[in-house]
């Protein structure tokens, strides 16, 4: 009986999300500030600096994301992603490399997102709203962190792991909207 | 009974619901037995643990959750014609059925009774415990909340299931003979319902999900095809939309959005729309970045967020009032912060939030407090002005959108 529990697949419920989410916003800025003034009491006042500072922000405000939110396929594929176990890593080099992975994926939205108007007529109606459903969650997937890795071949997953993400995205942009409030 | 009983208790729970449906079972075993035999003999066929899990309603000797385990029974009040198609086995093990086929007839649910058990047959069965694969991915809870609606639906449906049981044992037992391709007896009956088999199986069907570890148990409804295949879509299909109710909940504004293909649109713009915020944020913070002075009163705002995220503002503004004396004359806030004073140690600031926190802020104060935090008196903000304008009409535009998102939060 534990063997067959052991090798269960890793589980994503929807269940721990609302466990986590009072403690996401603390974990969360807990990392970020730090990170964030640790990044301003660096040197070097050069130009680069400001493109560099983008970057390790938008690397610390990913890496906050993603260890404020334990527990998920896509917050450990965004994990890896930013920080591939590489015991000393270089950060601006990663985070450069993250975002222009990140902006492919930004880029290769489809502009049309009315339902499967250049698709064939099908058979059957429902052949069709499956293909548009198919692009879509193709789509959905390279928007999610890991969503076309192993973890989520799955849809119901994926479904799953956007439900959390999407709570994750929300509250990261309250928290990152007050912190420039306050400052 | 006697004989059956012990049988169906593998594992070592049985809860009173499964002897309640141990004793309904038997009560409707009489009727049953043809069919159950038949039935039992494809079952048989498959994994033991398969039949002994439907016996318990679900105890299944991978062992399992036995509360879940219960959620196996379905709500299925009428026969699946289309099943005999699946039960190629039926002829082989007929003899073989013997004492255990008996003691597992019992264990079926009285809704099974007459209905057929569509993960029966082997076939079904492989299906199943790629289904299962599956299925363990949802949580438990999602798995508990359903077995309590189907506990209910089960002990009113066995009701119903009796009175029909006479009806469809004969049309059953006639299916089945159609299904060891010995003559269909009505050969209307059975066209028809395999008509409806061969329907595309999208339409309704009640599927019973279990989370075990082993299998899935799913019955279909009368007209439906029963092939693993389309059973075990149909189990997928029926996750899925749960799924997307719930991102629906999530997502701001799709409630009048109905297909599938509409909502995956709807996600993809809020997914979208959040990281270009997120991307827009992080450039704001990455410019303000090097003046800033993240101070520990900052952290204690922002913990309180998941708690009054519609009160943001004003949590924002205490510690901020308190520390920065320019501050002060925010109308809304005033009395937090003549409370505050001026040099605020961390416990000030921490009642201060709490003050603040327990009054109600309604949106229209807050954007009011928006306003004139960023347009009111110029030079507490000169240091950051040209920046906050920008910031201040991203967050009004954005504001209510989050309003909702932390409203559909907090409710979570």
């Amino acid at each position: 009986m534990e063997g067959c529990m052991k090798e269960r697949k890793r589980v994503y419920p929807m269940e721990p999300w609302k466990i986590m989410q009072p403690s996401f916003a603390a974990k969360y800025v807990g990392y970020l500030v730090p990170a964030l003034t640790n990044i301003g009491k660096r040197a070097s006042p050069s130009v680069d600096r400001c493109i560099d500072t983008e970057k390790i922000v938008r690397y610390e405000i990913d890496m906050a994301l993603a260890l404020s939110a334990e527990g998920f396929a896509w917050s450990h594929a965004l994990k890896h992603k930013l920080r591939p176990n590489v015991d000393n890593h270089n950060h601006a080099g990663k985070s450069q490399s993250y975002l222009a992975h990140d902006d492919d994926h930004r880029n290769t939205m489809p502009v049309n997102h009315e339902p499967a108007t250049k698709k064939l007529k099908v058979d059957t109606k429902r052949s069709e709203t499956e293909a548009a459903e198919e692009e879509r969650l193709t789509y959905l997937r390279k928007l999610i962190p890991g969503g076309s890795g192993e973890m989520m071949v799955d849809d119901e997953i994926l479904l799953i792991e956007l439900g959390s993400y999407v709570s994750c995205l929300e509250l990261q942009v309250n928290v990152l909207r007050s912190m420039l409030q306050f400052n | 009974m006697n004989r059956a009983l012990p049988e169906m208790l593998p594992c070592s729970d049985m809860t009173v619901l499964q002897r309640q449906r141990a004793r309904l079972k038997w009560q409707a075993e009489q009727f049953q037995q043809q069919s159950y035999f038949c039935e039992l003999s494809g079952v048989f066929t498959s994994q033991n643990v398969h039949v002994q899990g439907f016996q318990q309603g679900g105890l299944v000797s991978g062992g399992g959750d036995s509360v879940l385990s219960n959620m196996e029974m379905t709500r299925q009040l009428k026969p699946d014609p289309g099943l005999e198609a699946a039960w190629p086995e039926l002829g082989k093990v007929d003899m073989g059925f013997g004492s255990c086929g008996y003691g597992n007839g019992p264990s079926f649910d009285m809704n099974h009774a007459i209905s057929r058990t569509s993960s029966c047959p082997p076939a079904v069965a492989a299906a199943a415990v790629e289904v299962k694969g599956n299925s363990e991915k949802m949580g438990s809870a999602v798995g508990r909340e359903s077995f309590k609606k189907r506990k209910v639906e089960k002990l009113q449906n066995s009701k119903v299931v009796a009175e029909d049981e006479s009806k469809r044992i004969k049309a059953s037992e006639e299916e089945e003979e159609e299904s060891k391709i010995t003559g269909p007896n009505t050969n209307k009956i059975t066209n028809h319902k395999k008509e409806n088999s061969g329907d595309t199986s999208k339409d309704n069907s009640k599927v019973s999900e279990v989370q075990k570890p082993d299998y899935i148990h799913v019955r279909a409804r009368r007209g439906q095809a029963t092939d693993s295949h389309s059973l075990a879509e149909r189990v997928r299909r029926e996750k899925i939309s749960e799924r997307m109710k719930y991102l629906q909940d999530l997502v701001p504004g799709c409630n009048k959005i109905t297909g599938k293909a509409g909502m995956l649109d709807e996600i993809i713009n809020y997914v979208q729309s959040l990281q270009r915020q997120v991307e827009f944020l992080s450039m704001k913070l990455a410019t303000v970045n090097p003046r800033l002075d993240f101070n520990i009163d900052n952290l204690y705002a922002k913990e309180e967020f998941p708690s009054c995220t519609t009160n943001f503002p004003t949590v924002g503004m205490a510690p901020e009032m308190a520390n920065h004396s320019p501050y002060l004359q925010f109308n809304p806030i005033q009395q937090v912060v003549s409370g505050c004073g001026v040099e605020m140690g961390m416990n000030s600031s921490d009642m201060a939030l709490r003050r603040t926190i327990s009054a109600p802020v309604s949106i229209p104060d807050a954007s009011f407090l928006n306003t004139t935090c960023f347009t009111g008196p110029q030079q507490q903000i000169q240091p950051s002005a040209p920046w906050e304008v920008e910031l201040q009409n991203l967050y009004n535009v954005a504001f209510t959108d989050t309003i909702d998102a932390s409203d559909l939060k907090m409710e979570m």
